[in-house]
């Protein structure tokens, strides 16, 4: 296993294959890399990528998958259970709707990063820009740099790590979930309030932080929601007239 | 009635009226209105759809079938095809409908599990697909289903690329026709444990979904999103856009070109189970209106034919259905219709209706989730009301009596296919149903679209 021929690709060891994206279609890089997991390849290797869309989408099993170069929208979106690297910047939708498994991005990210994911873990070395975790429904996105405006924007559930920081209306209208700040925060967005820090939340951080070799000291604050927007109500109505 | 001189305390002779005089702009439904608003202290929000008293809409056409100058077909022996085919453009496997009807997206939660698992197993019966809704995919509803289309929302409430893959057909909903340019609502009442649990949410919010995409915003973004979803689904199934018919010219051409196989036309007859009531009225056009549109669109960018049109809301016998082929149409949905075959507004449970304040007939109570018929609720005891294997019948025999009514209209018009149907065969009854559509007025034999256009460019053509 590993040392068959592919078109556009070479296997490297056993278990192991470097795929060149330069003279495949999308489709033909994404057949042949369900294909490789299918069959037990455990080390993937895409160089080329090129800022190319729409690569390792929808990607199930075990296994690792580096990406040597930029990814455009929706990097390893769908994720199911591959660990994915990207050793470059990505676009907008990076890792979308993970289910599970682990996005490293060693640059930054364009928009909606991290949007509507339901379990893994998300990790953007660099910056991410607006709507980071829109929709969180779970897992933890880790943003090593700053974030947007409306990051974490009616997040559901998980968790939310930016170290830098972050833009106006930080957490609007969130329901659950928790999103930790390093820096400054621009701005809560509406109900979004914040919290002190326990323990096991320091706990958490520091883990995180040292498993994805993230330096620096940093003045955490927690967000969460004031869970005003849970039900309609007209006494709300100073927070209403800006959710509606 | 005269009006009757009548003493009042003072001694004055004033007129009052025996049969009550209401004002046309401070009707009794606006006084009401502005006081509920006045306790409330926010918008309304019901379910059902609009209550405009009039519409132009496909009312407004009649058939002229075939006689001496055309040739009808016999009802008894000659073949009316009715198979349709769905995602012909790009997918390998395209959905076949059995007839050109299926069920539009409804949501778990909106709908009770009966409600939805009975009109998958209809759906399998008949032959034709139904769709999920703002609320992820039930398993039970997968299982009853053979064609499952498979909605892409906003929300992405459950969303789980399991379910995208075994999916018969993606769309991804841009918008609805009872509420376009908003997002869902389902009030606490519906937000069960288990409702909650699907969407990722807190039991018994009020919870309101976003209206945009959260991964994509314009056009060409939705051609990477296209894309994407192509490749997780390995370009076996159609890819579907729902849009509401608003600014149909616009949307229907950007939507071509970002490479989906059908376009969802979502008119403003269209229901929804929660939505500010402000909405239903005065949103969207006409489906009539909006399908006109459309295909003139398509013929626009010489897609009509490849791109595919699905014709929603308010489609309520087999007779909409032939009227919204012969414009263009390549199949119909049907929601409301549907749900009224299961039972919905049926005069049973009256004492439950009345608790409500209602009569069967003008419900329009499904955001409550108090349904009297087990249809539209989340409670245990509402929803078995509604017996699966019964109101699946129901569903089976209203869409084969829809598909009879449409092969009638095509046999007499002589069409040995329905989508054979053309404008040639309609008639328009009113001057705005002519300008609408381009079918000449009854009785005449021009195209007063084509002439007011020629008038309005000046060129007389």
């Amino acid at each position: 296993m590993g040392f068959q021929t592919r078109a556009g690709g070479s296997a490297l060891m056993a278990g192991s294959f470097r795929l060149d994206c330069a003279a495949l279609s999308t489709r033909e890089i994404n057949q042949t890399l369900r294909q490789l997991l299918a069959e037990g390849v455990r080390d993937i290797v895409l160089t080329n990528p090129a800022g190319r869309h729409n690569l390792g989408v929808a990607l199930r099993g075990e296994g690792r998958i580096t990406l040597e170069g930029d990814a455009g929208y929706y990097a390893a979106a769908m994720l199911e259970g591959p660990s994915v690297r990207i050793l470059g910047n990505c676009g907008w939708g990076t890792a979308e709707n993970m289910m599970r498994g682990e996005v490293v991005v060693e640059g930054s990210a364009g928009n909606a990063t991290g949007a509507t994911i339901r379990g893994g873990t998300l990790v953007v070395k660099g910056h991410a820009s607006s709507r980071t975790g829109i929709s969180q429904k779970g897992g933890l996105i880790l943003v090593g740099g700053n974030s947007g405006y409306m990051t974490g924007f009616m997040m559901q559930k998980g968790v939310m790590v930016i170290c830098g920081d972050v833009g106006e209306a930080l957490g609007d209208s969130m329901y659950e979930g928790t999103i930790y700040v390093g820096g400054r925060i621009a701005e809560l967005g509406n109900d979004a309030v914040l919290r002190d820090l326990q323990e096991s939340d320091l706990e958490l951080l520091d883990a995180q932080l040292a498993r994805y070799g993230i330096p620096g000291r940093f003045d955490w604050k927690k967000v969460v929601s004031g869970r005003r927007l849970w039900n309609f109500s007209k006494k709300e109505m100073g927070v209403w007239i800006h959710a509606l | 009635m005269d009006p009757r001189a009548v003493e009042d305390g003072h001694g004055q002779g004033v007129a009052r009226r025996a049969v009550p005089r209401h004002s046309a702009i401070w009707s009794p439904e606006v006084i009401e209105d502005i006081q509920v608003k006045a306790e409330l202290g926010h918008y309304r929000i019901r379910g059902f759809s609009t209550l405009r008293k009039r519409l132009p809409g496909f009312d407004d056409l009649t058939f002229i079938p075939s006689s001496l100058s055309r040739m009808p077909l016999e009802g008894y022996r000659e073949k009316c095809v009715t198979e349709t085919r769905l995602g012909t453009r790009f997918a390998k496997n395209p959905i076949v409908l059995s007839t050109p009807i299926a069920i539009t997206g409804m949501s778990y939660g909106a709908l009770s599990r009966n409600a939805k698992v009975a009109l998958g197993t209809a759906a399998t019966r008949l032959g034709i697909s139904t769709t999920t809704g703002d609320g992820g995919m039930l398993p039970a509803e997968r299982e009853a289903s053979r064609q499952l289309v498979y909605q892409v929302l906003p929300s992405r409430y459950g969303f789980d690329p399991q379910h995208l893959r075994s999916a018969n057909a993606v769309e991804i909903c841009v918008g609805q026709g009872a509420k376009p340019g908003t997002g869902g609502v389902l009030l606490g009442e519906k937000v069960s444990a288990e409702i909650a649990a699907i969407r990722d949410l807190p039991p018994g919010v009020d919870q309101r979904s976003p209206v945009r995409h959260p991964d994509w915003i314009g056009p060409d973004d939705l051609i990477i999103k296209v894309e994407e979803l192509r490749e997780a689904t390995d370009w076996q199934v159609p890819i579907y856009c729902k849009i509401g018919t608003t600014r149909v010219p616009y949307d229907v051409k950007l939507a071509a070109k970002a490479g989906v196989d059908v376009i969802v036309l979502d008119g403003m007859e269209a229901a929804s189970g929660a939505s500010p009531d402000i909405l239903f009225d005065h949103t969207a056009i006409p489906l009539m209106a909006g399908l006109v549109e459309a295909v003139e669109a398509l013929e626009d960018i010489g897609l009509l034919g490849e791109v595919q049109l699905i014709a929603a809301g308010g489609i309520r016998s087999g007779v909409d259905v032939a009227k919204a082929l012969a414009l263009g149409a390549d199949a119909c949905y049907i929601g409301t219709a549907a749900l009224i075959a299961l039972n919905c507004n049926k005069p049973l449970y009256l004492e439950d209706y009345h608790a409500l304040g209602v009569e069967p007939g003008a419900c329009q109570q499904c955001h409550t989730g108090r349904c009297p018929v087990g249809i539209t609720t989340q409670d245990p005891e509402l929803m078995q009301r509604l017996e699966v294997e019964a109101a699946a019948e129901r569903v089976v025999n209203f869409v084969n009596a829809m598909t009879m009514e449409l092969q009638i209209i095509a046999r007499a018009c002589g069409k040995a296919d329905v989508h054979d149907l053309e404008p040639e065969d309609l008639r328009a009854l009113t001057l705005e149903a002519a300008l609408i559509t381009g079918i000449p007025l009854a009785g005449t034999d021009f195209n007063l679209k084509q002439i007011f256009r020629g008038l309005a460019r000046g060129d007389g053509r």
